[in-house]
């Protein structure tokens, strides 16, 4: 399981025998883009191995030296990052095939389960930009399709909202660690890449809004169904919870989830992925019965 | 590898791939909201049928008819009982069998072709037990959609038009199934180890589905939401399949066990005994020397006269009759003996 060594935690000072185990130098293989639509190839560093490093590190040193294994210079590898402690998904990228962020994947593990050798890859399910970084922007906007706010602005004082239950409490906090980091849309075999390419001719503005157009007609995702299923749990976003369930219900809502569950097992803030998404379901019952009764 | 598509759901995912593991996109239009796809419009309701029929009547409809099947371990009488209580239904046969049956398997199967298409399977990287599940759900989709398909042509020829039954889908191993000679017909149709194989592959798969379905059904329609009861409703939806498996390879153990000869024995002494019910005077010849009220009688005539028919007839399997002299009245009354 991925979740398990998420954990930030001191890395042991072992001993001398046990330090000689893990090399000196390490082999750390890139997917390079150089970008948007262009052909992705790969490239191989050489890496000396410090003291408690994480994957954050490897590419910085990767950016010093800037060049490959056999000394050819290149271009520094591009990547994203930000808090450096596993809450803001920035850093999501594919280490050795497994989804999960580069801040909290320890080298001397990576070493341990695979020797001699560190994979990095892109996230599959998003546009590369170049090299490491994505363009998640369907992620964020799946969290608008489904409304994932509550609505407190008005033109007067609306005062305090009412009271939240201590139950509601403990299911919404799990749900509110989401952090947008996309795991679980990479990992789920129904989210399947959206990529646009700009038409001869094609302003900026006519090109975004085909891309929006072709991002709200694929699956939401699970981050969305989740987030939808928070807001709907607050007791002021729930006045809106009707049109959440109906945003769910529209093409590439709910119903494309095809429950292998991964999610639930990649995500690295262990959040109940598809408890959210068969209350969703539920919800999506009852609401579709509402409808059709006209209760 | 996942490949990436542009397209909603219902569509192919559109790529090719270059050596180097990158990604090439096509582009295409992006229609505007009448122009979407009917699929797409009413892709929710579609998608809920879909998981209904699944339960609602094809499930129901494969338990029922695999418990029927299983009746032939208590030999073709009973058998024979139950293949002609469903024929009782006469002419409405066919419109159920269309309207209960044949469409929404047909709709299951259509939609379900589609709903794999939207999906691309990733156990190579993460092979975790639901997600291995999920992938399964498909491949078995697939063996069943081939299966069934097979199935009916193999048992009934698709349709049941006389010049295409005789002509065309008995000359391919088709129409196998009489049921009117229920046990021996399917006897001789799965006569070969192979086709049984098959077919216990073809349940095998067609079980899987229905129970990992039943168990994904209960998460899509909000039955069993936490971790926990799903884990529990997992266990109920491995017990129900493990059930049903059970019928199954029952069915099939019972088929094999049959014995086709004193099989088509009783069942051609029982279509004799429907037609003397049907018609009894034109049946019974009149013997000099009894009384007019004697032959009226049909309990007391009726098993004699059914000897004779049978002696009489033509075929192989009447003159076996003939053979055995007077069928017995334990033969007749059904569902007492077994025929092994």
């Amino acid at each position: 399981m991925i979740a398990s060594d998420h954990t930030i935690r001191p890395a042991p000072l072992a001993p001398a025998g046990q330090q000689s185990e893990l090399p000196h130098t390490f082999v750390v293989r890139v997917l390079r883009q150089d970008g948007p639509g262009e052909p992705s190839y790969w490239q191989r560093f050489r890496v000396t191995r410090e003291r408690d490093m994480n994957v954050i590190s490897v590419l910085q040193q990767i950016a010093a030296q800037a060049q490959t294994e056999d000394g050819q210079p290149v271009a520094p590898v591009a990547w994203e990052c930000n808090c450096l402690e596993e809450v803001c998904g920035a850093c999501t990228m594919l280490v050795n095939g497994r989804v999960r962020q580069a801040c909290t994947a320890l080298v001397d593990k990576l070493l341990a389960e695979q020797p001699g050798e560190i994979e990095l890859r892109p996230m599959t399910k998003f546009p590369v930009v170049r090299d490491l970084v994505v363009n998640r922007q369907r992620l964020f906007r799946a969290l608008m399709r489904v409304k994932a706010w509550i609505p407190v602005d008005g033109y007067y004082h609306l005062g305090p909202g009412p009271k939240m239950s201590p139950a509601d409490q403990q299911r919404a906090y799990p749900l509110s660690q989401c952090m947008s980091c996309g795991c679980c849309l990479e990992a789920c075999p129904q989210y399947l890449k959206i990529e646009l390419t700009r038409r001869e001719g094609e302003s900026d503005e006519e090109f975004a809004r085909r891309e929006q157009q072709a991002y709200d007609r694929g699956f939401v995702g699970a981050h969305a169904i989740s987030q939808a299923m928070l807001f709907n749990t607050h007791p002021t976003g729930r006045m809106q919870a009707a049109q959440r369930i109906e945003a769910l219900m529209q093409e590439g809502g709910i119903q494309v989830c095809g429950n292998a569950q991964n999610c639930v097992a990649v995500c690295p803030k262990n959040i109940p992925l598809t408890t959210s998404i068969a209350h969703a379901g539920r919800a999506a019952t009852l609401h579709a019965l509402k409808k059709w009764f006209d209760w | 590898m996942p490949r990436p598509t542009e397209l909603g759901p219902f569509r192919r995912p559109c790529a090719t791939r270059r050596p180097a593991g990158g990604l090439v996109q096509r582009s295409t239009s992006v229609e505007s909201e009448a122009a979407r796809p009917l699929l797409a419009r009413h892709e929710f309701l579609i998608r809920r049928l879909h998981s209904l029929t699944g339960l609602i009547p094809v499930g129901a409809y494969m338990c029922i008819h695999l418990a029927t099947n299983a009746s032939i371990l208590a030999g073709p009488a009973t058998f024979q009982d139950n293949v002609d209580r469903i024929h009782s239904l006469g002419p409405a046969l066919p419109f159920v069998e269309w309207t209960c049956i044949l469409l929404p398997i047909i709709f299951h199967a259509v939609v379900g072709v589609a709903i794999i298409r939207t999906g691309l399977p990733n156990t190579g990287a993460y092979p975790y037990e639901a997600n291995v599940r999920y992938t399964l759900q498909r491949a078995t989709a697939w063996i069943a959609f081939f299966f069934i398909g097979w199935h009916v042509f193999h048992m009934h020829g698709w349709v049941t038009l006389p010049h295409w039954r005789e002509q065309v889908a008995r000359t391919g191993l088709g129409a196998q199934f009489d049921p009117e000679h229920a046990s021996s017909s399917v006897h001789e149709a799965l006569a070969s180890l192979w086709v049984t194989i098959f077919y216990l592959i073809g349940v095998g798969a067609c079980v899987f589905h229905f129970a990992n379905g039943l168990w994904t059904m209960g998460i899509t329609w909000g039955a069993w939401t936490s971790p926990a009861a799903q884990r529990r409703a997992g266990r109920v939806c491995l017990a129900i399949g493990i059930l049903v498996m059970a019928l199954g390879t029952a069915a099939l153990v019972g088929v094999w066990q049959v014995n086709a000869r004193t099989a088509r024995r009783l069942e051609d002494a029982r279509l004799q005994w429907k037609h003397l019910l049907a018609e009894p005077p034109a049946l019974v010849p009149a013997t000099p020397g009894e009384s007019p009220g004697e032959n009226a009688e049909r309990g007391g005539v009726s098993a004699r006269a059914m000897s004779r028919e049978a002696s009489a007839g033509d075929g192989a399997a009447t003159g076996a009759t003939a053979a055995a002299g007077p069928v017995d009245a334990r033969e007749l009354g059904g569902g007492e003996g077994r025929y092994k």
